[in-house]
């Protein structure tokens, strides 16, 4: 493992993550991006990452359980109220989309895979969810960087807490990369 | 190809195929309507579509509820592949993993659990030990896993599964970002396409060891030679113009079959009738094949089908492999006019036979994640 961020941490106070422009409702995409950004400065500096050999054998790899319950609920309520669904939320419909915003700003040219809830099930709290999303991650990566797919990954893994909004939210990023 | 197999025997085979589509229950009806490009589109009644600017979608006329549907198709394929517990008392199927796609929203956890439990009662088997839920390459991602497992010899056989019934929720959100054909068809590569239909699919294969499945007695139908994956790095979800990132998926796919691009009879393509990404996957195929792509037949059976969103690259591999075992080649319908930017050997009109080779079928998603997997003869 060559980096670690996590969301929050201490110094992040019970605040938000930062809002992304063309992300809205649900904070899930603007945490995918920040925890994502916080570990990939860590091996890259800035972005974009290295060279672009290098860059495409990164793969990237998200795991959740609940997935992106905000955009999830908005959809839901909008489509049972009938009212107008907003032309955006097409555009986060899937959780490969913030995964394609990481890719695109940092160069990283891998594959993309997006997982759901892992066999080991959910824990109490998003923290406990998170860790088992991770682990989740990690094996799928394993897979990618030993078939040979991919070298190197930026392995996430993100829950969202059980009240709408920022409380309770988990984030974890850890990039690695194969033996050889 | 060569003549002589010296292949090794931990070669991919897929041994089962359980299939219910848009077209109708079964691997006949999806075949018959791609070979005879008889589009599956009508009015969508299964819930409102009176807000939404399209009415039309692929649809089975019943179903009883995706995670019921996802366990007889994973029955469908274990019966094909001999696995069911007639066959095969041993309990082995216990021991097989079973690789799940499905889409994302508030009900995952209602729809993996409740197949987790249909699959222990009918089949004895453990809950789906990984859910992939990247939209168009979802069950391509868990077909290229599932490979890379009996490859690695860490397991004998897998099952991939992958379901996306039209529901209300995506069915608004795919309108309300436009996305969706308005004149009732799907036009891949055409001009004058206007967007993608939505349809039904519920597919399952057995994915296994060449070898453990000849110890049984069992003849693959045929070999998944190949997988890539890659990413276009590009945008949130319009695919890179030049195609680049497509291109090197196949090109992946092609080094671990060790096949040459020549090779290749017949390419199931992508396209969902997309202004945007038709003209970037036309480009990637001219990257891979040169002018040869000329001589390539295409055809996106999504003109037939639809999108079936996670289940899509299943769906499109199953059609793929028949393809290849018939030698009949599924038509591209919905075409109106050649777009100058997807000049490509479309089979238009009606089913074309195919020559000698590979099979490759290709998915792309948003995120520019692309896949692409290569069927060979068994």
């Amino acid at each position: 493992m060559l980096a670690r961020a996590c969301w929050p941490e201490p110094a992040d106070d019970g605040a938000a993550p930062p809002a992304v422009p063309g992300f809205i409702v649900s904070s899930f995409n603007p945490l995918v991006i920040e925890v994502a950004e916080r570990c990939l400065r860590q091996v890259f500096g800035e972005p974009p990452a290295a060279e672009p050999r290098r860059a495409a054998g990164v793969g990237i790899l998200l795991a959740s359980a609940g997935g992106d319950q905000g955009t999830a609920r908005a959809l839901a309520e909008a489509v049972a109220a009938g009212a107008r669904v907003p032309p955006l939320l097409f555009f986060q419909s899937n959780p490969n989309a913030v995964l394609g915003h990481v890719a695109a700003r940092w160069g990283l040219a891998g594959p993309v895979i997006s997982l759901g809830p892992a066999a080991t099930g959910r824990g109490e709290t998003p923290e406990q969810t998170c860790r088992l999303s991770l682990a989740e991650a990690l094996t799928a990566a394993a897979v990618l960087i030993g078939d040979g797919d991919a070298r190197e990954a930026l392995v996430l893994a993100v829950e969202q807490g059980t009240v709408p909004g920022a409380a309770g939210d988990r984030a974890v990023a850890l990039y690695v990369a194969g033996d050889g | 190809m060569a003549d002589t197999d010296t292949r090794p025997q931990r070669g991919v085979g897929i041994t089962g195929i359980g299939v219910v589509s848009g077209c109708g229950r079964g691997p006949e009806a999806l075949f018959d309507a791609v070979l005879a490009g008889r589009p599956a589109f009508g009015p969508v009644t299964r819930f409102d579509v009176s807000r939404t600017g399209t009415g039309h979608a692929a649809q089975l006329p019943e179903v009883h509820g995706l995670a019921s549907e996802l366990v007889e198709v994973i029955g469908g394929a274990l019966r094909r592949a001999r696995l069911d517990r007639d066959a095969e008392p041993s309990g082995v199927v216990a021991q097989t993993p079973v690789l799940l796609a499905v889409h994302s929203d508030l009900r995952i956890a209602d729809v993996t659990g409740q197949v987790a439990e249909g699959i222990a009662e009918r089949f004895g088997s453990q809950p789906p030990c990984r859910v992939y839920t990247g939209a168009c390459v979802a069950s391509s991602t868990a077909v290229a896993d599932g490979a890379a497992h009996i490859r690695a010899g860490r397991h004998e056989r897998v099952v991939v599964a992958a379901g996306y019934l039209v529901e209300p929720d995506t069915f608004a959100v795919f309108d309300a970002g436009r996305a969706l054909s308005r004149d009732g068809a799907a036009r891949p590569f055409s001009k004058g396409r206007g967007g993608l239909l939505l349809g039904d699919a519920v597919a399952a294969v057995v994915l296994e060891a060449v070898g453990a499945a000849r110890r049984r007695g069992v003849e693959p139908l045929a070999r998944l030679s190949g997988w890539g994956g890659a990413g276009d790095a590009y945008h949130v979800c319009r695919p890179r113009p030049d195609g680049e990132g497509l291109a090197r998926a196949i090109g992946m796919a092609l080094r671990r079959a060790g096949a040459a691009p020549e090779e290749i009879a017949y390419v199931n393509a992508n396209a969902t009738g997309s202004p945007l990404a038709d003209p970037a996957e036309a480009a990637a195929l001219r990257r891979v094949f040169g002018d040869g792509v000329e001589r390539l037949p295409v055809s996106s059976t999504k003109s037939v089908h639809g999108h079936a969103l996670e289940a899509s690259a299943l769906l499109e591999l199953i059609v793929t492999v028949l393809a290849l075992n018939t030698g009949r080649l599924p038509v591209n319908a919905g075409f109106l006019e050649q777009d100058p930017e997807c000049r490509l050997d479309l089979v238009l009109g009606e089913a074309r036979a195919a020559r000698p080779g590979y099979a490759l079928s290709v998915n792309s998603a948003f995120g520019g994640a692309n896949t692409a997997l290569l069927v060979g003869a068994a």
